[in-house]
């Protein structure tokens, strides 16, 4: 079935991020000076404030931070709820947003806090694949 | 910073629009702004065209217009529902300055008739996005909608790092309904009044639809119609009004986070650091306070921003609901017409907030607006908190009724 949710429009510095995420690998900015990294992308280091930024491939590992069963959905989202959406503390640092997969959206009080997630991509059009988490076994 | 600039200003007045909550016939936004300027010149006598600065989430030049004000001073603030009180610390910091003697800060949101003929209440915080906003670019796949969908994020962590249960947050919302029960004016004040109005109990809010998981409807704001008005004048100019002034002895504001997902500890809002600002210009501290008027777009909100207020130790802000310190007839009533949970919250809450610490602090919560009575508390000290965006944007006031 074709991809039929919201498709973001890659923006003019985060292009590194969807090229990689087209060849299934998580791209990440990170400061080439603080050596932090950071998400969502900036054209400046929110840490340490330099402006000197490169892109990495990340381990494509996390732990969810907290999440939520969401079951008033709106458009094409509505279709699927209840569902379960998360924010993930990535192994790399930062943090980042997703629907959660490989939980039981009936069953809330399951899911863990710091459970163990690994990223995968689906194909939402011919130019952007989207990242999203799923929950593995310890 | 503290001293010469608390008390610079005062609130002279504070009106609302002929009609609010679920109105039957839909109003513009426009209309419900207007209609609570009139009320405020009526209630004042300040005409409307003498009014030197005009603040608002992005409506002063359309309302200057509409009005014929021709103003010295503009501020069009928009980061969700605490501008309003950010307006009163940006208004008392231009008459501290000797701009101007009067302000005008003005709401109108249509958030219920909006369904039927759209609008809604202008400002458009988090609304950037696209090709402009990384942070939009990079959540907007991930089936988030309205405020609730977030904000059932924080619950979950919250109720993770200190144990609390949707119980112990489902009794704010029950007490918060007792004091709706008490204001005529408020949208679920009676069961005739509202299909759903009336007094509610913790397990009927345990037990309400699901919206976003902690979080049943009952622990989430509603959606109504609002519009609401206030005077900021420097103390020469109250002197010259019947009104009673309200004085604002502290103000101060800031910010965590725009996108939740800059959102470091999702227990914590900036509300620290706006109520550390304010209480520091008044010269007061939480324990001075009496009072308090804080936005509960969700349970989760307020139970934080207690604490963030120094109310209740980190953990325990629900408690304040739970052991009815925050009820009628409690030692620290809090949201005393209903709050957004019960009384009325148009899309941003900020300035009922500022109409009921008005009130309460005037003495003339009694007094009826459009004919209505409300309930009347003793307080003479009353901390007023705003909450924008996500837990995103905070502004705080410390405001003390007159000798």
């Amino acid at each position: 079935m074709a991809y039929n949710k919201p498709i973001p429009s890659p923006g003019t510095h985060t292009r590194p991020f969807w090229d990689g995420a087209k060849e299934g690998k998580l791209m990440l900015p990170r400061c080439k000076d603080c050596m932090k990294v950071h998400w969502y992308p900036r054209f400046i280091c929110p840490f340490c404030e330099s402006m000197n930024l490169e892109w990495i491939e990340a381990s494509g590992e996390g732990t969810v931070h907290t999440y939520a069963v969401q079951h008033l959905a709106y458009g094409p989202w509505a279709e699927e709820a209840p569902y379960v959406t998360a924010y993930i503390d990535l192994a790399e640092g930062d943090r980042m947003l997703t629907v959660l997969r490989g939980v039981d959206a009936s069953k809330p009080e399951e899911i863990q806090i710091g459970a163990k997630v690994k990223v995968e991509f689906d194909e939402a059009s011919d130019d952007v694949n989207i990242p999203f988490w799923r929950v593995v076994e310890e | 910073m503290t001293g010469e600039i608390s008390k610079a200003a005062a609130i002279v007045g504070a009106a609302e629009a002929n009609q609010i909550g679920f109105l039957e016939e839909p109003v513009t936004s426009l209309q419900l702004h207007i209609e609570a300027i009139k009320n405020l010149s009526v209630q004042t006598g300040v005409p409307i065209r003498s009014i030197e600065g005009v603040f608002s989430t992005g409506w002063s030049s359309e309302l200057c217009e509409h009005l014929g004000i021709q103003p010295k001073y503009i501020d069009t603030t928009a980061v969700g529902g605490c501008s309003f009180e950010m307006h009163v610390h940006h208004a008392m910091c231009a008459i501290h300055a000797g701009i101007i003697e009067s302000a005008l800060i003005s709401h109108g949101e249509n958030g219920f008739s909006a369904r039927r003929i759209g609008g809604r209440g202008g400002g458009n915080y988090g609304r950037g996005g696209g090709i402009s906003s990384p942070g939009m670019e990079m959540s907007m796949a991930y089936g988030l909608g309205g405020a609730p969908s977030n904000y059932a994020h924080a619950m979950r962590r919250y109720m993770h790092d200190f144990g609390t249960t949707t119980e112990d947050f489902a009794h704010i919302a029950k007490v918060t309904r007792d004091w709706a029960t008490l204001n005529p004016r408020a949208a679920m004040y009676s069961k005739e009044k509202h299909p759903f109005g009336g007094p509610i109990t913790v397990q009927q809010v345990e037990e309400s639809r699901m919206i976003a998981w902690p979080m049943t409807i009952l622990h989430c704001c509603m959606v109504a119609d609002h519009g609401g008005a206030v005077l900021i004048a420097s103390p020469k100019f109250a002197a010259g009004l019947d009104t009673k002034p309200v004085w604002i002895a502290g103000a101060g504001e800031s910010m965590g986070h725009s996108n939740m997902l800059e959102m470091e500890d999702f227990t914590k809002t900036s509300a620290h650091l706006s109520a550390d600002a304010a209480y520091t210009m008044a010269g007061l501290g939480p324990a001075d306070m009496e009072m308090a008027q804080i936005y509960d777009s969700f349970t989760i909100t307020v139970a934080i921003t207690a604490e963030m207020l120094g109310l209740a130790p980190r953990g325990e802000g629900h408690t304040l609901w739970k052991d009815g310190r925050a009820a009628p007839g409690g030692k620290l009533p809090i949201n005393t017409n209903g709050g957004g949970l019960s009384f009325n919250h148009s899309g941003m809450y900020g300035m009922p907030l500022l109409i009921e610490a008005y009130r309460q602090l005037s003495g003339t919560a009694e007094d009826g607006v459009n004919g209505d009575a409300g309930k009347q508390t003793s307080a003479r000290t009353c901390v007023v908190n705003g909450t924008g965006g996500s837990l995103s944007t905070t502004g705080t006031l410390v405001l003390v009724a007159d000798d």
